[in-house]
């Protein structure tokens, strides 16, 4: 009953907030309103036995995206932008299209079936701790993909220095 | 289906949490409730060591703080990663240290390419 | 215990609320949290499924879709830097012009 209780709270607490990021005006108000949500999906994560990622969620998304975004928005006129048009003409297209897709994704998790399931439950995890596991299977058995994306961080530096430097020659 | 589980030793930090807000939110309530109001309109304005403001309270950044924020965005993903790392390099051992190392060696061509473009440079 | 169908749905309500605001905002910076609310979504539903199956390789995943919004966000918004500069403005449909 507790565990429901604490679901139904985030989950009305995540849609609220996401559908309040999407409408407001002035963007650093949607930023702050992304931070509260963010540290909501974090305890999510907690409550679904994934303490290391709530803790990559608050570091990676709230601590240095959310940054990164408010540094973008303070580059923009906000004066300008709070008196300016928020939806581009035909938004009630876009919203149905959005309804539509709510449809189609509600009513194919009708026929979803689970798979089989692996050998990491709840109490493996707990014994081992949640960061140990992960770490386990990060550098085994993925470790390819480990190493490409170092490759994907070395072309976001690359290419974020080339887009935005050139403003600082001239 | 998997048994239920509550990770209750992070209820402290949920208790904390809502003392916090209910602090935050009791001082600002309280405030509102107690104090007088006579606003006038040289009270309203931000408070400039005496002298009238001018100008904007907002005003544009320059882009340079954009490289440095973008450049620690990066660089903090990959101290993320390390983080697992640390927990299970006694387990794997020395193939863990050489795939950390191959990991950051390349990270390093991007520090090195951000050096000699100036990107650390403040003016 | 809260059945998987409700974590799937949350996800799904966040997906499409970052669809409608893709789809229907002017300002650049918004469709841009769009898009991270919807990696967001899919990264719910990959830590549900992690939990119910009983299976860690989801919140690998995860860990990786996280990576790879970071550097999506420092490339997206060096793009958005490079359409101010020549724009000068944050409203997509005023950059309307394959050539600046």
């Amino acid at each position: 009953m507790m565990a429901e209780g604490i679901f139904i709270y985030l989950a009305a607490a995540i849609v609220i907030l996401s559908v309040l990021v999407i409408t407001r005006s002035n963007p650093v108000h949607s930023m702050i309103t992304m931070l509260v949500l963010f540290f909501h999906i974090a305890a999510l994560y907690v409550t679904l036995n994934a303490e290391f990622l709530a803790a990559i969620q608050v570091i990676v998304y709230a601590g240095a995206i959310l940054v990164l975004f408010l540094f973008v928005v303070l580059l923009l006129n906000l004066k300008e932008e709070m008196v300016a048009r928020r939806y581009i003409g035909p938004w009630p297209l876009g919203v149905l299209a959005a309804l539509g897709l709510l449809v189609v994704i509600v009513l194919s998790l009708k026929s979803f079936i689970p798979g089989p399931s692996g050998v990491f439950t709840t109490e493996v995890v707990r014994a081992e701790t949640n960061t140990k596991v992960l770490g386990q299977i990060l550098f085994t058995e993925y470790l390819y993909p480990f190493e490409v994306v170092s490759m994907i961080l070395l072309v976001a530096i690359i290419g974020a220095i080339v887009l935005a430097k050139k403003r600082l020659r001239n | 289906m998997p048994s239920a589980f509550l990770p209750e030793e992070y209820l402290p930090i949920v208790i904390f949490m809502m003392i916090v807000i209910a602090f935050g939110l009791g001082t600002l309530a309280a405030g509102i409730i107690f104090r007088p109001k006579r606003p006038y309109r040289e009270k309203l304005v931000p408070y400039e060591s005496g002298n009238p403001p001018v100008g904007e309270p907002r005003y544009r950044f320059s882009v340079k703080f954009y490289i440095i924020a973008m450049l620690f965005v990066i660089f903090d993903v990959e101290a993320v990663f390390l983080y697992p790392w640390a927990i299970v390099f006694d387990k794997i051992g020395l193939f863990a240290l050489v795939e950390m190392l191959l990991f950051i060696a390349v990270l390093v061509v991007g520090y090195v390419y951000a050096w000699k473009k100036e990107a650390f440079r403040w003016d | 215990m809260v059945p998987l169908h409700w974590y799937l749905l949350l996800s799904s309500a966040v997906f499409v609320v970052g669809v409608a605001g893709f789809l229907t905002r002017r300002n650049i910076i918004i469709m841009f949290m769009s898009i991270e609310l919807m990696l967001n979504a899919v990264n719910i539903s990959l830590v549900s499924f992690s939990r119910y199956l009983s299976d860690m390789r989801g919140q690998v995943l995860v860990f990786f879709v996280i990576a790879v919004a970071a550097a999506e966000a420092a490339i997206g918004l060096a793009i958005i830097i490079a359409l101010f500069r020549n724009k000068a403005t944050a409203h997509v449909d005023e950059a309307n012009e394959m050539k600046g």
